[in-house]
């Protein structure tokens, strides 16, 4: 596999208050795991993003990865109308700033609406910028129909939105996403739960490499999983070096801040 | 990067020469809530070949629905694999008479090597009076039951299993995924009763607990399976094989473990 650099899309470092069984603190232990298992970088956020507020939280996550320079920082939106984080222009000069490339959005975990309705301009200007804005498998709640119900409804009213949906669980779930990744172009996969015996190599002749994203959503799950998975893949070395991590660093360049 | 030679070759080539896997919880067919590309007899074989495991254990998707028709299914394929795919008769707490039946009229066929149950699926626990007659059967032939069990379940969680493992101890049970997030619970019951195993099936894919059940209930006591042909075989070796547990703790999860339980089991 010479040759082949692994960027992981998913991982998260902090101390979650519950439901990781062995969380990872620091991005030194981060850092020790990639190094472990092979994986050259990371598209990192924080716990705190999460489980407390994008408002503490983000400014964690660039504190904890700074200096770092294999760790690509994320962060987390919330409703304009509120006025919790830097609006408008302001927000993607602090992105800019700060070295962030993508963002999150928890609307289980922060209870809003993720759509139209709420983020209007802001999320056209993160379809404009080709932000990558990435969202856990629990967005709509914990029934998955929720969550593909809310990912079929964004994109409608988001069509150019770079929308990544994470670790969406072991259970193949194909029935539901495969429409979408025949109508949306920018709607991507983090694979890092999609452990369907024959799937990857489905997708990849069905609808292209571009479309992956190497994953591990670490540390709620292992990193060997993902990585022996993609290593061995019956898909084309070309596919797998685009899906190992060029396919995200395509989009991570593409960025405009 | 990771130092083990057995991590080292699965990477390089797929598969390791010197530990051929033992897949303990397989299935067959297609199944209600999943789209599965590789569910054929032919599929799975070719995946087993690529991923260099050696034997697996089968119970049937259509025998968990239905009993008749899908362990007689399951037991016909096997039998065109021998030495290569082994069974579980699937046993329906729902169905005691043609269960019955069943487990008569298989007894002695050259593939079953032990009984499957599924109480959550089936809704019926597994300390209820229903599973008695099959555990009575299994005990007395000193079978193999893959039980699944999952956290908090009022069917199949670490208290159920702990019933059972003391009130058959010649039965070998295996823990299909660990009790899945009741994982301390289930350590313990595999801690305390020899005859109890934990499974890795999805298991395998938290995070530290592999290294966890290594350090507290001991390598000999877990065996490896991924449910194929749900998930790829790759995904699960290498969630065992890149975890910070020894060489030694590797090859007795995936192959040694399993060749010890099966022992005097196989008639093929
Ligand atoms: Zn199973």
């Amino acid at each position: 596999m010479a040759g082949i650099s692994y960027f992981d899309c998913n991982v998260s470092i902090g101390r979650p208050k519950s439901g990781v069984y062995r969380p990872c603190p620091t991005a030194g232990e981060l850092l020790a795991e990639m190094d472990w298992v092979g994986v050259d970088q990371a598209l990192v956020h924080h716990a705190l993003m999460r489980g407390q507020s994008p408002v503490v939280g983000n400014q964690v996550l660039v504190e904890e990865i700074a200096g770092e320079e294999r760790l690509v920082g994320s962060w987390a939106i919330l409703p304009p109308q509120t006025r919790e984080l830097p609006q408008g222009e302001d927000f993607f000069t602090a992105m800019a700033q700060a070295g962030v490339r993508a963002l999150w959005a928890f609307p289980m975990e922060h209870r809003y609406l993720l759509n139209r309705l709420t983020f209007g301009p802001f999320l056209d200007q993160v379809a404009e910028r080709r932000i990558p804005l990435f969202i856990p498998r629990n967005a709509g709640g914990t029934d998955p129909v929720a969550t593909w119900q809310l990912v079929s409804q964004l994109l409608a009213e988001y069509p150019k939105l770079t929308l990544v949906l994470a670790a969406h669980g072991p259970w193949g779930e194909d029935r539901y996403f495969r429409p979408l990744l025949e109508r949306y172009p920018r709607f991507y996969l983090d694979i890092s739960r999609y452990e369907l015996d024959g799937g990857l190599g489905e997708l990849v002749s069905l609808y292209g490499a571009e479309r992956l994203l190497y994953g591990s959503n670490f540390p709620a799950n292992a990193m060997g999983g993902p990585r022996m998975m993609l290593a061995r893949a019956e898909i084309s070395e070309e596919a797998r070096r685009a899906i190992a991590g060029d396919n995200l660093r395509r989009l991570l360049q593409e960025v405009q801040l | 990067m990771i130092d083990s030679p057995i991590a080292r070759e699965f990477l390089e080539t797929g598969r390791c020469q010197s530990c051929p896997i033992i897949d303990m919880h397989a299935h067959y067919g297609p199944f209600s809530g999943i789209y599965m590309p590789n569910h054929t007899p032919e599929q799975m074989l070719a995946t087993l070949d690529r991923c260099g495991v050696e034997l697996i254990v089968s119970s049937g998707h259509t025998a968990l629905e239905d009993v008749v028709r899908g362990n007689a299914e399951m037991l016909s394929i096997t039998e065109r694999y021998p030495g290569r795919w082994y069974a579980y008769l699937v046993y329906n707490p729902h169905y005691p008479a043609e269960g019955q039946a069943q487990l008569e009229e298989y007894d002695r066929h050259p593939t079953l090597v032990g009984l499957k149950f599924h109480p959550s699926m089936h809704a019926y626990p597994l300390t209820g009076e229903a599973y008695r007659p099959a555990l009575e059967f299994a005990a007395a032939r000193r079978l193999i039951v893959l039980t699944h069990t999952w956290g908090d379940s009022p069917y199949n969680g670490p208290e159920h299993l702990a019933q059972v493992a003391e009130r058959y101890p010649e039965v070998t049970f295996l823990a299909g995924h660990s009790c899945h997030g009741e994982f301390q619970k289930c350590m313990e019951v595999a801690r305390k009763y020899p005859n109890v195993y934990l499974e890795l099936t999805a298991a395998y894919a938290v995070r530290g607990l592999i290294e966890q059940m290594v350090e507290t209930v001991g390598a000999h006591k877990i065996v490896f399976g991924c449910d194929l042909p749900w998930f790829d075989p790759h995904y699960a070796i290498g969630c065992v094989v890149m975890a910070h547990i020894s060489d030694g703790a590797r090859r007795a999860i995936l192959r040694e473990n399993a060749l010890r339980i099966l022992e005097g089991r196989r008639r093929v």
